[in-house]
């Protein structure tokens, strides 16, 4: 097989993906299982995968699969919404205002994205934080490239929706 | 929130992109220009700036040395357990029926006879407890395509590295070596194996030993037969496999009484632990203490080939059996 050894993958994406999945579930224990899992199934799939693969896209996809799942069986237990509580409590008075715009959003950006629906905070971390192609996020949302790309213009609306939201409308009058 | 102007709501999703770093050369511009004239629509395209930078700060973020070492640990742990219990199988038709063949991590595990069955769940394999089964065809397609060269008699070895931890006891792995040591073209009594493991009352359990063989053909449990001769049995009901199997290395077998028997008054003998092999005649044999550890060879060349001399006292070199 002239493919690269499992251990070598584990090596270059663990924390990559690691911290992907801490960015869309905010809970570190959480993420942690999840991102042993994806390494477990990838282990399991790896023989199967194409030679010329690009692997790091091939993770991500399994990260989003255990991700939404999760998800989707949270919400059955109806626990999501106590989740989404926890992080704003966890970031709740961590936010006086900065000084310059960019301080300001980085302090809200958190609550902002954790408040997106599922497929949209997905795609949104996906491309701005871990940088993927719409094609790549498409086979990982299991749609089109255009939606895609419309799931992260979305998130951008809501979030910049969001901000205005926290951000008292004084920011306003120093533009 | 206000309603924008028309000008300004059309050219909304082209601000996000250029923002965002998601606008082509011509919708920047476009965009550029706008902002330049319009200050609340430059406000805007500050904020979206501000969102994509500050999603950006994140990959920057301090990566928790210490935390993430501790989950790479424990993952790492529960990879190798993984693999330890990880088996990749291949299935492929054989004249003797479909075969089943599995590797693991540490050599050959599993050779089963599937006969018309081709799935994994009709497998041993599917029914052991903590197993994780992996199809694959690559990596066992050398080893099957050499298997089936053994079956067709173009091969005489099968030099493959084996992993005897389906075996169910240190016993069984015991007898599995030892049956593994017999040489091509020549077969020994399941109270010859007995002995040779030091057991030399337990012919019973080392039939039980073989019949739960996990590597069939590779270690050969099909060269052991009973003291009588007869073939007695073979993975469970299988006994014209064994026939078959015999017959590829040169042994012959001959029909009586409904049980295949083997000939040995026409075949060569080895005295256990001698470098030399003898006519069944040779007034050598009726000295021995334990005469079920001879080892019967089909020809003077397999005797040979499995680095045995003539004996020199009844030279079966000059007076070859008759067949």
């Amino acid at each position: 097989m002239g493919q690269q050894p499992f251990e070598t993958i584990l090596e270059a994406h663990h924390a990559e993906i690691y911290r992907y999945l801490l960015r869309v579930t905010a809970r570190a224990s959480e993420s942690d299982d999840l991102a042993q899992e994806t390494f477990l199934r990838a282990y399991k799939a790896y023989r199967a995968l194409a030679p010329d693969a690009n692997v790091r896209a091939w993770l991500f996809t399994i990260a989003t699969n255990l991700a939404r799942n999760h998800f989707r069986a949270e919400r059955r237990r109806r626990n999501a919404h106590a989740a989404v509580r926890a992080t704003r409590a966890e970031t709740d008075g961590t936010g006086p205002e900065g000084e310059t715009l960019f301080k300001e959003t980085r302090a809200h950006l958190d609550r902002a994205v954790a408040r997106l629906p599922l497929k949209q905070r997905l795609a949104f971390v996906l491309r701005k934080v871990h940088d993927l192609d719409y094609d790549a996020i498409a086979r990982n949302l299991d749609c089109s490239a255009e939606s895609a790309r419309a799931h992260v213009f979305h998130a951008l609306k809501k979030i910049r929706q969001e901000l205005q939201a926290f951000a008292p409308p004084r920011m306003e009058l120093q533009q | 929130m206000m309603r924008l102007p028309k000008v300004c709501a059309d050219i909304e999703s082209d601000i996000i992109a250029a923002a965002t770093g998601e606008a082509d050369p011509a919708t920047d511009r476009r965009v550029q220009e706008h902002v330049g004239v319009c200050p609340p629509c430059g406000g805007e395209f500050e904020r979206y700036r501000a969102i994509d930078r500050a999603a950006g700060a994140w990959r920057q973020a301090p990566t928790p040395v210490a935390a993430l070492a501790r989950m790479r640990k424990r993952l790492e742990s529960r990879l190798s357990d993984l693999k330890r219990r990880t088996f990749t199988y291949r299935v492929f038709p054989s004249p003797l029926g479909n075969i089943l063949i599995a590797v693991s991590e540490q050599g050959v595990s599993l050779i089963e006879y599937l006969g018309r069955a081709h799935t994994l769940s009709q497998s041993r394999l599917a029914r052991l407890a903590g197993v994780e089964a992996i199809e694959d065809g690559a990596e066992l397609e050398a080893l099957s395509r050499e298997l089936l060269e053994y079956l067709e008699g173009k091969r005489t070895r099968l030099d493959w590295p084996l992993d005897l931890r389906l075996a169910r006891s240190d016993f069984h792995r015991t007898v599995l070596q030892t049956t593994a040591s017999i040489p091509y073209g020549a077969v020994m009594s399941y109270a010859g194996v007995a002995c040779e493991v030091g057991k030399p009352a337990a012919t019973r359990a080392v039939a039980q030993a073989l019949r739960w063989n996990p590597l069939p053909i590779v270690v050969p449990c099909h060269r052991v037969v009973g003291t009588s001769g007869s073939l007695t049995g073979y993975a469970g009901n299988k006994i014209e496999l064994k026939q078959r199997l015999l017959a590829t290395e040169g042994i012959p077998t001959v029909k009586a009484h409904d049980e295949f028997q083997i000939p040995r008054d026409t075949m060569y003998a080895r005295y256990p632990g001698d470098d030399s092999y003898c006519l069944p005649t040779c007034p050598s044999l009726s000295t021995l203490e334990h005469p079920h550890q001879v080892v019967f060879f089909g020809s003077r060349a397999r005797a040979e080939a499995a680095g045995l001399q003539p004996c020199t006292t009844c030279r079966p070199d000059l007076h070859p059996l008759a067949r």
